[in-house]
């Protein structure tokens, strides 16, 4: 370049008056416009890689810089009792965290503040704010957030540095083990801030509860938000609230009674529900040992679930009052019906026998009710056709799950009508050889209260949406028809000389001033190093509604293996009274003033 | 361009210079207006001034109020936890236990018997009954699967078990 250059610098200064000046400028031009042009190319060349190869990943990091990103965590939705008050509730909270190398200078002061205003123990914060090698230490999770703001702060005023705090919801369960095994509770969140349900309404409405989290993204200089800048927020969609059917109330004092009640008898474990009888509703789902749900590392994990819905057991003679209605309903008996009960009944390989020992006696149906003869129920049954029984089981709802949307639940042991041999169904007919779940049976014993009509029983008030999707609860719960009304009222006449302190076997389960009807079951347990009845002891219980003549409630008590040799009248009968006493009284329902049946119980 | 008219000139035959001067136009004597620059300046440069520190006041006051908004937002959320937190513990001072027992130290117990008065008719519905006093006898919030055998414990520890009210049930 410079060599072109060169003879046009000769020739402009031979012939030139002004050599010097006018024959350097266009030189100097060259080499600038050279210069310029290279410099151009350079630019276009960057212009080029930006615009034209890769566009979108520069625009992403011009549009980065300077851009604040802040998740806007959803709130998760209250779990509540029917009245609105909270089971679950959540509130802000944030995690204190510490950089041990900024703490551990002073960690004495700091970890006497800390472990005096928030309740820690002093040592474990101490050695906390001293750890090596660490940039980074949990001192307290899910603080409420006025108090977690109000402990740094006072640190900072104090010189105490190297403390902060992070998003990490309280999730509180203000009525503690009212309910717990409804509810569920939460566990530690994950690293990733999700909660951790575990068991309960938490777990099995977990997605319904939780809500999308939300997100605003703007550009900030120097730590402020720039006024006008970009900004866009995403709102977080809040968690729904799930309304349970429980009431608060009449739930702790039938975990009181039933707590009082297997504990008074050294029995393994009870379970108590307490039904509306018009709308199938579970006013209480008490289960006995239960865990309190706000600090539930207290307790075993077996008492996490629900009993009333995860364990089957066999219903024993509760069962009964499904066995006669279905047989009224078919038209086979009536409760007047005339037997003449031996002693023993000699079938297959064992014979059936009753609680108390008889001669032959002449018993109605009613009085086969009242005094819970196994005998006199086989002989009545025989009365069904072949799979009649199984198909009235099934409507009565046994052997399907309730689905009132907690998890774990059993669908009990209905065997089906081509394995049910006379001798299982000899046994079924009063209770034993099927397992059930106590929601289930008391559902069951609803349908006679309530006409003859089931009722899906519901544990959500309204309708709420399981983490599979369906929907369940009492908006969407639906009725069937079991047995006819007139089936229905006589069984509930039986019932009533159950309660009949001559004739019946559970006058303990009498409510004074009301008329009840119930039915006592006392079967044996599978159990013991045999897997037999021999060493299982017994599954005690009492089914049974009241007003009996326009019935509110439908209360179910069951009791596992009492040591104390009580039986379904003895153990469960006077818990279900205090029960049906106090939640009449508690929704005020007065007594309805007609005079108790007088059923024949003997001929 | 500019050099090149006066060049062009001087390259002219003398004889034609006459004739080219007395053709040539005479420039018309630029009218100047001799309007006072003064004020003008000053008004555009106020102009500017204004803009500019209006622009400044007006960055300013916004800076300022996102500072406030900032600040209050603060204010508000941590007023909203306070709110939150004084819920939570309403709540759980609403907790049926802890009724329960306050209730039952200040001597009520629960009714074993109600009775109804229709307001209409003027009759009474089930049979009045007089409370009697009990015991406050509640069961504890956390209780024990199923207490061990008693024999197994030593004496003391059965002792403390029934002092904190672990035993009351049984």
């Amino acid at each position: 370049m410079s060599r072109t250059a060169k003879p046009s610098l000769r020739r402009s200064t031979r012939p030139g008056s002004r050599p010097s000046k006018r024959g350097a400028s266009p030189l100097r031009l060259r080499i600038g416009f050279i210069a310029i042009a290279m410099v151009m190319s350079v630019f276009a060349g960057r212009l080029i890689q930006l615009q034209g190869i890769d566009p979108n990943q520069y625009a992403q990091m011009a549009a980065e810089e300077g851009l604040d990103r802040v998740v806007l965590p959803a709130k998760r939705g209250e779990i509540l009792d029917r009245k609105g008050q909270p089971l679950a509730a959540s509130a802000d909270g944030l995690m204190i965290v510490a950089n041990p190398t900024l703490t551990a200078e002073k960690a004495p002061e700091l970890a006497a503040l800390l472990s005096k205003r928030l309740d820690l123990d002093y040592f474990s914060v101490l050695e906390r704010l001293r750890a090596g090698d660490s940039q980074f230490q949990y001192i307290a999770r899910q603080v409420p957030a006025a108090d977690a703001r109000a402990v740094v702060v006072e640190a900072r005023e104090a010189e105490l540095y190297g403390l902060d705090t992070r998003e990490d919801p309280v999730r509180f369960y203000p009525a503690r083990d009212v309910a717990a095994n409804v509810v569920g509770f939460l566990g530690a969140p994950r690293k990733s801030g999700a909660a951790r349900p575990n068991a309960g309404f938490e777990s099995s409405f977990n997605k319904y509860l939780a809500g999308t989290d939300g997100e605003a993204s703007y550009q900030v200089g120097a730590g402020n938000r720039i006024p006008l800048g970009d900004s866009t927020v995403v709102d977080a969609r809040n968690g729904e609230d799930v309304t349970t059917t429980i009431d608060r109330d009449l739930q702790w004092y039938v975990q009181q009674v039933l707590s009082q009640t297997v504990r008074g008898a050294d029995a393994d474990s009870g379970t108590a529900v307490v039904m509306d009888r018009q709308t199938g509703e579970v006013l209480s789902l008490a289960d006995y040992p239960t865990y309190d749900a706000a600090e539930p590392e207290k307790s075993p994990s077996t008492t996490y679930t629900s009993r009333g819905l995860a364990d089957p057991y066999e219903p024993g003679s509760v069962e009964k009052v499904l066995t006669v209605a279905g047989l009224i309903d078919a038209g086979k008996v009536t409760n007047k019906t005339r037997f003449k009960v031996p002693s023993a009944l000699y079938r297959q390989n064992s014979p059936i026998t009753d609680y108390f020992e008889h001669g032959l006696i002449n018993l109605t149906l009613a009085g086969i009710i009242a005094k819970s003869s196994n005998i006199g129920t086989v002989m009545a049954a025989d009365e069904y056709e072949r799979g009649e029984l199984y198909d009235y089981l099934t409507d009565f709802g046994l052997g399907h799950k309730t689905d009132v949307g907690l998890g774990g639940e059993t669908r009990g042991i209905l065997p089906d009508a081509g394995a049910m041999t006379d001798q299982t169904k000899d046994r079924i007919a009063f209770g034993q050889s099927l397992s059930v779940n106590a929601l289930q049976m008391t559902a069951a014993v609803n349908t006679i209260a309530n006409g003859g009509v089931r009722i899906d029983p519901s544990l959500v008030l309204g309708t709420a949406t399981l983490n599979n999707g369906t929907q369940v609860g009492s908006g969407v719960a639906t009725e069937r028809r079991v047995v006819s009304e007139d089936a229905a009222h006589q069984t509930m006449q039986m019932m009533e000389r159950v309660i009949d302190p001559e004739v019946g076997v559970a006058p303990g389960a009498a409510v004074a001033g009301y008329r009840v009807a119930g039915k006592t079951g006392t079967a044996q347990r599978v159990g013991g190093e045999c897997q037999c009845y021999a060493d299982g002891g017994f599954t005690v219980s009492f089914a049974g509604f009241a007003p009996a003549d326009d019935p509110r409630f439908t209360i179910y008590v069951v009791v596992q293996n009492p040591r104390n040799g009580g039986g379904g009248g003895s153990v469960a009968g006077p818990a279900f009274s205090k029960m049906m006493g106090y939640t009449l009284r508690h929704y005020g329902v007065p007594p309805t003033g007609t005079r108790p049946s007088r059923l024949p119980t003997e001929w | 361009m500019s050099s090149t008219a006066p060049q062009r000139r001087t390259s002219l035959p003398s004889h034609a210079r006459e004739a080219v001067h007395r053709a040539r136009l005479t420039v018309v004597p630029r009218l100047r207006t001799r309007a006072p620059r003064v004020p003008f300046v000053s008004l555009v440069s106020l102009i500017l001034l204004a803009g500019v520190v209006g622009l400044l006041l007006f960055n300013t006051s916004m800076q300022q109020a996102s500072f406030t908004a900032s600040k209050l937002e603060d204010q508000a959320s941590s007023l909203s936890a306070r709110q939150e937190s004084l819920a939570m513990e309403l709540d759980q001072l609403r907790d049926p236990q802890r009724l329960a027992v306050k209730a039952c130290a200040l001597g009520m117990v629960v009714s074993p018997t109600a009775a109804f008065l229709d307001i209409d008719s003027g009759k009474l519905i089930g049979k009045p009954t007089a409370a009697v006093a009990g015991t406050c006898n509640f069961e504890p919030v956390i209780r024990p699967v199923r207490p061990a055998p008693e024999d197994t414990l030593p004496s003391e520890s059965l002792g403390a078990a029934r002092a904190a009210g672990l035993g009351s049930g049984r």
